[in-house]
């Protein structure tokens, strides 16, 4: 059900003026008119605590809107038809006779390349979410309406090779057609509208575009881990009762849609989303299970395993605490509406969703919701090592735990600990901007950055930026820590003296580490570092308390030795004094 | 006919939220500066959505009060009644 006018309007009226602005380019070539409403209340809904101010361009010029788009968070361009050559609206008379298709086919690649180009020149500084055009082609080819013109495949194909050759661009998001398609299934042209105010779309139709478009504006962070149960979810029959050769997935049991569930799991796992089981069975038949049955998720695929008689939402804890990350992060798939009952009231932020074993269409509908939650930008390195990471922290910290707190130096140089340093800025590094984003505990202060901050940001001459990646003996942990900040050289970037001994300063803005490195004595590495490298004197930390932020509290509290708070310093020789003697190897990647 | 009338009532406080909604069955073109033809689309597209009717060109250009919107909407409801 799409929001109506009406709706869209009160729910932008309602929008508090002192939230902190969400600035969106709405770039087109039509009025944008009710779109531009409907994209505001999609937004607002969508972010809650923002207010968002779309801005619009000149109608008839997209490629002008486009080169003046500056000062936003997001730009949305929608080009329909008439942007690729008017002849294709409704509002000028070029002629639709048969002779001039060629020309318009000619037309759309002179558009194609000026649309490219101007758009990807935008998308360097700017997250652009594009969208193709939606409205049915006018009755312009010589052909019945039924049947397909040479003209129109063509002009369809050229329009498909273009939305291809831009999705390969950094910053810039394609809407789908397909989505589009399952919200906006009714007529899209408005005749009227288009031709009285330009506006061409009807208002059901202006709704689900702006719907679509605002899920892209700002990706919302996918969710991390599911945790699925096992009989009538992962397989089909109760494994207690009709053993290992009971339970099917498959089209002749009629448990195929088990097995299509499987299956996006299993790539789940492989795009990085943790996965693990919370079953009321037999560990061990559960075992043989996988042994002799070979499912599509693989054993591998899963961890941990919380199979007991025990209740789910203490399953549900162990697995958060194994994964360090919080209910709100993770789906719980169940065919037990009393199990998800019983999760929900002891973890109020987990999505809780139930299995609908009896009816595959539902049970398909899941699976496409899950895809939603689990949906990234693009699968990372550190995407693959996750699960595997976990895994070998889990025997870390039980290795830890034999040694004496005092030979712990020596362990870290028995695992072979090698962190590599990189301070390349360029081009954007989306999973650097993704650590920022979501790592909660060895968090500086909690601050959150859009693409188009971020990238400014670093842009400045002054800014530091260090990456951090880490592999030891358990394995590799990829990326796992972002350091940004400002060298302020005895003076701030207004040229007043911001220390009269003239020290040069390193103010730490931004700094997280990912939970999976934690224990590893990395953080004392990196500032040890940024000392050597940037021959810098003290250390200025722009830390916040936040809710969730102790790891960062009592690391600064213990190299300081004092409570962290606000705009807290250290020196070199503070740092020297306290720290633990190195023990990884430290190397700088070579691109900088 | 009361029941169109509140809806419409409805409609030009979404579209005029600055509206006291006692002022709205005397209000014209001519005596609300916000208005302006922008805001004209916006509630006839209101008004549109609510009762399911297509308002043509033509007809959209003589609706310019509250007054002569009822009639209107009254009008097109009967007809469709018929």
């Amino acid at each position: 059900m799409t929001m109506k006018l009406a709706e869209a309007l009160k729910v932008v009226q309602s929008v508090r003026s002192h939230a902190p602005p969400l600035q969106v380019a709405l770039l087109c070539g039509f009025t944008p008119l009710h779109l531009e409403t409907f994209l505001r209340a999609h937004l607002s809904k969508l972010f809650p605590g923002r207010a968002p101010n779309v801005q619009t361009g000149l109608y008839g010029d997209l490629i002008g809107n486009l080169q003046r788009v500056a000062g936003v968070s997001a730009a949305v361009v929608v080009i329909e038809w008439p942007d690729l050559d008017p002849r294709l609206g409704l509002r000028r008379l070029g002629g639709w006779e048969p002779s001039q298709l060629r020309d318009i086919l000619g037309e759309v690649n002179r558009s194609r390349d000026l649309l490219q180009s101007s758009m990807a020149a935008v998308a360097a500084n700017t997250p652009l979410v594009v969208c193709f055009p939606t409205l049915p082609l006018v009755p312009l080819s010589f052909t019945a309406l039924s049947r397909a013109s040479e003209f129109t495949l063509e002009l369809r194909s050229r329009v498909a090779s273009f939305s291809a050759a831009l999705s390969h661009l950094p910053g810039i998001r394609i809407a789908d057609p397909q989505r589009l398609d399952g919200l906006s299934s009714s007529r899209r042209l408005d005749v009227n509208s288009d031709l009285s105010a330009g506006f061409p779309y009807t208002l059901p139709h202006a709704s689900a575009l702006a719907e679509v478009l605002a899920g892209l504006v700002l990706n919302p962070p996918p969710k991390k881990g599911l945790i699925t149960d096992l009989d009538d979810t992962l397989w089909r029959g109760i494994l207690g009762e009709v053993g290992v050769q009971g339970i099917s997935w498959d089209l002749d049991n009629h448990s195929q849609i088990h097995a299509l569930y499987q299956q996006l799991l299993h790539s789940l796992a492989a795009s990085g989303t943790l996965i693990a089981v919370a079953s009321k069975n037999d560990l061990s038949l559960v075992k043989e299970a996988f042994a002799a049955r070979d499912p599509i998720l693989r054993e591998a695929d899963i961890f941990p395993f919380e199979v007991h008689w025990g209740a789910k939402s203490e399953s549900v804890a162990r697995i958060l605490h194994a994964w360090n990350i919080s209910a709100e992060d993770v789906v719980c798939v169940d065919d037990s509406p009393m199990d998800l009952a019983e999760i929900k009231a002891a973890h109020t932020g987990a999505e809780c969703v139930l299995f609908p074993r009896e009816n595959p269409q539902a049970a398909y509908d899941l699976l496409e919701r899950l895809r939603d939650w689990f949906g990234k930008d693009k699968i990372s390195q550190e995407d693959g090592l996750r699960a595997a990471s976990l895994r070998a922290n889990a025997e870390l910290q039980h290795d830890i735990k034999q040694e004496s707190p005092g030979a712990l130096s020596d362990f870290f140089r028995q695992i072979d600990g090698k962190l590599t340093l990189s301070s390349q800025k360029q081009p954007l590094d989306s999973r650097s901007l993704e650590l920022v984003n979501k790592t909660n505990q060895f968090n500086l202060n909690g601050r959150r950055f859009q693409e188009a901050e971020w990238q400014n940001w670093l842009n400045a001459p002054d800014a530091v930026f260090l990456t951090v990646s880490y592999r030891d003996k358990y394995g590799p942990l990829g990326k796992i820590a972002v350091i940004a900040g400002d060298l302020l050289d005895g003076v701030n970037v207004n040229g007043a003296t911001t220390d009269s001994s003239g020290k040069r300063q390193l103010c730490i803005r931004t700094w997280v580490m990912s939970c999976r490195a934690f224990s590893r004595l990395i953080e004392y590495e990196c500032i040890r570092w940024l000392f050597a490298k940037l021959d810098v004197d003290e250390l200025e930390f722009d830390f916040l308390p936040t809710a969730r932020n102790t790891p960062m509290q009592n690391f600064l509290r213990q190299v300081r030795n004092a409570p962290a708070e606000p705009h807290c310093r250290l020196s070199r020789a503070q740092f020297l004094q306290g720290c633990p003697t190195s023990s990884h190897v430290v190397e700088e990647s070579p691109n900088g | 006919m009361a029941e169109i009338e509140s809806r419409l009532v409805n409609c030009f406080a979404t579209a005029f939220p600055e509206l006291d909604p006692q002022e709205i069955p005397s209000v014209s073109m001519g005596s609300l500066a916000s208005w302006d033809s922008l805001a004209g689309i916006t509630l006839l597209s209101l008004i549109e959505e609510e009762f399911d009717i297509s308002i043509s060109p033509d007809d959209a250009a003589g609706l310019v009060s509250f007054e002569l919107i009822l009639d209107y909407v009254r009008r097109l409801s009967s007809e469709v009644a018929k």
